[in-house]
């Protein structure tokens, strides 16, 4: 059996490594990546080979502020003396100053030069470049059009150009190292981090029990780890990957925020700036949100319904292992530089453009896996709610985190479907020629952003519904309460789902889709104000008469309360469509959704875990610093997030690799202020990253020597505190499942208002016998 | 506020009172409950709803609230459905529904448009439009006069000192134009910042974006909103008025 287990490791291993490194290869191609700070308003989608760019005259070193003569040019391509034009240039400089000889070319500023019209009928020009006074190694980024001169426009003007680019690099006198590349520091920081990850668990793994730190005691610990089917253990699994990708993709923030502290900052280049964004907003929701979803709900729903485990375990752990191996497709191209750069909503038909990067179509092979491993944890689920309560737990008294789980998964499996059928349409329009989103063979970019949308608004409530679950339970346990509303929560959860599902035009009122359907969309968004509405006010009313305990658990729920609040009414302002025009795609939207995807889930997943760390560990959490997690957590969100609004009203654009400001001398697009906003901002954003170091540190600590925690440590009434803390395995005897009771008695064995109604429709027993 | 037009401000300034009045109540509330509620050490806590575990604790609720809880935000959304119609009748405007912008002009004709109502009821009027095309392509934006006059519509580039040579529209104040928009790759946005508006453009599709320049409408930056790829950022122009 261990040789089996033994082999398969390996051979998953090779296969991992294979994944990793093939793509690699073919990654690369046209090595056009890495287009510097000026960009490319190139004739012709991709970089020729055929075209060959040079610069003469630069000096492998330079002398301070000497003056260099130049000489860019190019061979090659369709260029002819006989054309009437032969080509173009631009040359984009790091440092120093670029200056024209003549009147072929002209500078934009000291950085950059090109040809004038006058130069548009030769293949070289000269320029002077005056070296920095200082030590700086020195960038030059050169773009060279050659043309075959058909420039009347009848067959398009560019029509058969082909263009090139050159980089090179000149030394200051005295040697200076050079910047880190972001992706070596990105792939840096994730392996460190991984690293990390299992030396942490390595040591509490030796802790826990340090007589049996041994080959012979670790090896079947790890090998339990890989190939359980235990619902607590696969919970546990997900936990560490969603809080790995969760700073991943925090990291990948960071990186964000330092490229925006200040205007015109070079810190990445528009290349690596998208492909940041891109894989910041697919990590956090994919394989951070999604992950400490599954995480809980594996844990907790079997526990909270009276279940041994969920109906359909080995299905449970094959959905799990698909998310590691689409974590690594999802990562490849970034690995080989050259990642998806089309944003996490990938819209049609740049992402199957020659122009995206080779990495997406891994990315979307990625996703295509997700998509798979969703969909069976949906049905797993599904089945273990309908089938597996235990005795004397019908719907309407199921614990509401149980009932969250439940929506959230009939969401997922009737929208999911819609993005992976549009998912493997990109895959083959990208890798086999088919033409769904091609417009020029008839394609219609707009079905992907109606199947993107049509999934990908029900996604958002997808991570939030199970957030209000979790909301419900702690803020009922700790003002020692029953949830105030219980059935009006359910509908209102169940409420949220069924308008989430008709709302999503929303996101396309700039798209040029039909005026009827937007104004409908107006409509139904506008509507969700309802059920968010019930379910806030029912949260506070649930204080109402209560007795409050302040833990670190109440705490994250009350500063869920107040985030949620404000992300839900900025949410009001997109459906007034005369606003939305100017607020959509601005930085007023990211404040929003990371209002409610923080504010709210993170926020409901840190209330959870310090509510829930003792019944999965055995081990009470640190209170005091969990106390300065919240409070510094809870101001350096709201410091990093809030001003986003006032940013993006000023029309500070999201997926902008930089922002320039008005000043004296230029016009820019931001106010002067924005500049100061944004180092604020970023300063937050490190602050709020830090603040997380605080619960790492509380959940080693604590489980190497934490108190050890009662079975039901804050008094609440579901079934998971009924069980030793942590819980056996299986979580409860099969034969001896627990029963619930109803303190409403009476009123459980009431009809309804529709059990009335068929009551006096149908004959009772007595009258048929007496019939 | 740098947004010169009257319908984001006038609506923009009424939600923001909407959302402080609901923000005071809510956190007022929350507030208040969160510590008159809070427990004390040594004090002996009910338990009035019999919560135990293993047993689904007693019902805590009260119709009328929550009936009163789901009707109040229902009619406070009516009521922004209602005063967010105008203004959206407005900036969609079907074209040639002389409602708000007219015909298109006749030569020599201005527009001569103006500020009607104020607050969230403000928009804009006009007595005919003018019709001038828009073309987005990676990564650079084309305006197209057509045959209208130099004076009320005409191109030209300049260097900004972050964007480099970015192209010019040249408007002029009190006219109102319709702008026939394409794009020759992928999906683009012009937004237009002072005015407060964008629309896709897209690839062999049509669409139409309605620029009303009102008078005291500046000089202002024209980016692209929809990600496009490389050098998404820095597809600048600008838009200048004269009068």
């Amino acid at each position: 059996m261990r040789t089996k287990i033994g082999r398969s490791l390996v051979v998953l291993a090779v296969l991992s490594v294979a994944m990793l490194i093939a793509p690699a290869a073919v990654s690369y191609p046209t090595g056009v990546n890495g287009v510097a700070q000026t960009g490319c308003n190139c004739h012709g989608a991709v970089a020729n080979s055929d075209v060959a760019p040079s610069i003469s005259g630069l000096p492998d070193q330079y002398n301070y502020s000497e003056e260099y003569e130049i000489v860019v040019s190019f061979t090659g391509g369709p260029a002819n003396a006989a054309n009437s034009n032969q080509g173009g240039f631009n040359l984009w400089v790091s440092d120093g100053e670029l200056a024209p000889i003549d009147a072929t070319a002209q500078a934009y500023g000291a950085n950059e030069a090109s040809h004038t019209e006058a130069g548009n009928d030769q293949t070289s020009w000269t320029l002077t470049w005056t070296a920095p006074s200082g030590d700086r190694n020195v960038e030059f980024i050169l773009h060279v059009n050659s043309v075959n001169g058909n420039e009347d426009g009848n067959n398009g003007g560019s029509s058969g150009d082909l263009w090139n680019k050159l980089s090179a690099k000149v030394s200051p006198p005295i040697l200076v190292l050079e910047e880190a590349d972001p992706f070596v520091v990105l792939s840096t920081l994730i392996v460190v981090s991984a690293v990390l990850l299992i030396i942490t668990l390595t040591y509490v793994f030796y802790r826990t029990n340090p007589e049996s730190f041994t080959w012979e005691h670790f090896a079947p610990w790890i090998s339990e780890w890989l190939t359980s089917t235990d619902h607590k253990k696969i919970g546990t699994l997900y936990f560490v990957a969603g809080m790995f990708f969760l700073g991943v993709g925090g990291i990948m923030a960071m990186m964000i925020r330092i490229q925006l502290a200040v205007p015109g900052n070079d810190f990445l280049t528009q290349d690596q700036y998208n492909q940041f964004f891109t894989l910041h907003g697919t990590t956090m929701i994919f394989l951070a949100a999604m992950p400490l979803i599954n995480g809980f709900a594996n844990w907790m729903v079997p526990l909270q319904i009276g279940a041994p485990d969920l109906a359909l375990p080995r299905i449970n752990a094959m959905s799990f292992w698909l998310q590691p191996v689409a974590a690594l497709l999802i990562f490849t191209g970034v690995f080989s530089g050259s990642g998806a750069d089309t944003g996490w909503t990938g819209y049609a038909p740049y992402v199957v453009s020659e122009t995206a990067h080779l990495g997406t179509t891994m990315w979307v092979a990625g996703q295509i896996m997700l998509v798979a491993s969703s969909t069976l944890t949906g049905i797993n689920f599904l089945t273990t709610i309908a089938v597996m309560r235990a005795p004397g737990m019908g719907w309407l008294q199921m614990p509401l985190f149980t009932w969250s789980i439940l929506i959230a998964n009939l969401m997922l499996f009737l929208s999911i479907p819609a993005f992976g059928v549009g998912l493997i349409q990109v895959y083959l329009d990208r890798v086999i020629g088919t033409a769904f989103y091609d417009v020029s063979a008839g394609g219609d970019p707009l079905l992907w952003s109606h199947l993107f949308w049509y999934f990908g608004h029900p996604e958002v409530y997808v991570v939030i519904v199970p957030a209000f679950g979790v909301i419900s339970e702690v803020i009922a346990t700790s003002a020692r309460r029953s949830i105030f509303g219980y059935r009006s929560m359910v509908y209102a959860m169940a409420g949220i789902g069924v308008v989430s599902f008709i709302v999503y035009g929303h996101h396309m009122f700039t798209s040029g889709m039909s005026p009827t359907l937007r104004f409908v969309t107006m409509l139904t968004t506008m509507l969700v104000a309802v059920p968010t509405g019930i379910k806030i006010f029912n949260w506070l009313k649930t204080m109402h008469g209560g007795s409050l305990v302040y833990r670190t658990h109440t705490l994250w729920t009350l500063g869920f309360l107040v985030t949620f609040t404000l992300g839900g009414i900025s949410g009001m302002f997109f459906p007034s469509i005369a606003m939305d025009l100017h607020l959509h795609e601005s930085y007023f939207v990211v404040a929003h959704f990371h209002y409610v995807l923080v504010g709210g889930t993170v926020f409901g997943f840190y209330a959870a875990i310090y509510y829930w760390w003792p019944k999965m560990t055995g081990r009470m959490m640190d209170e005091r610093l969990g106390v300065i997690h919240f409070l510094t957590g809870f101001i350096s969100y709201n410091a990093l997030f809030w001003p986003m609004h006032r940013l993006g009203v000023w029309g500070m654009a999201r997926r902008h690799h930089t922002y320039f400001v008005t000043t004296e001398e230029a016009m820019g697009a931001l106010p002067m202020e924005a500049a100061g906003w944004n180092m604020f901002v970023s300063v937050s954003a490190f602050l709020f990253f830090f603040s997380n170091f605080f619960l790492i540190a509380n959940m080693i600590k604590t489980v190497i020597r934490g108190e050890k925690a009662p079975a039901d440590p804050w008094g609440g009434w579901s079934f998971e505190w009924m069980t030793a803390s942590p819980p056996p395995t299986p979580s409860f005897d099969p034969h001896n499942l627990p029963e619930l009771k109803d303190a409403n008695e009476h009123i459980a064995n009431e009809p309804g208002t529709l059990g009335k109604l068929f009551n006096r429709l149908m004959m009772s027993e007595d009258e048929e016998v007496a019939h | 506020m740098t947004i010169q037009n009257a319908l984001f401000d006038g609506l923009w300034d009424y939600y923001i009172w909407i959302s402080l009045a609901v923000s005071v109540f809510t956190f007022s509330w929350l507030y208040h409950h969160s510590f008159w509620y809070r427990s004390e050490e040594g004090v002996e806590h009910e338990n009035p709803d019999e919560i135990a575990v293993g047993v689904f604790p007693k019902h805590n609720d009260d119709m009328k609230l929550e009936v009163a809880w789901t009707v109040a935000p229902f009619l406070l959304i009516v009521w922004l459905t209602y005063i967010s119609w105008m203004p959206l009748a407005s900036v969609w405007a079907p074209i040639d529904d002389a409602d708000y912008h007219g015909f298109e002009c006749e030569e020599g004709q201005s527009s001569n448009n103006e500020l009607v109502g104020e607050g969230y009821n403000a928009i804009v009027e006009s007595e005919c439009y003018h019709v001038m095309e828009i073309t987005g392509k990676q990564w650079v934006w084309q305006f197209d006069c057509l045959d209208l006059a130099t004076d009320l519509c005409s191109t030209s580039s300049d260097t900004i000192e972050v964007y480099g040579t970015v192209p010019v529209l040249h408007l002029k104040e009190g006219e109102t134009y319709l702008a026939i928009m394409i794009s020759e790759d992928v999906t683009h946005a012009p937004w237009f910042l002072g005015l407060g508006t964008k629309e896709d453009v897209q690839y062999n599709v049509e669409t139409s974006l309605w620029l009303t320049i009102v008078e005291g409408t500046s000089d202002q930056v024209i980016l692209c909103a929809e990600y496009c790829g490389d050098a998404h950022s820095i597809m600048a122009a600008k838009l200048e008025i004269h009068s």
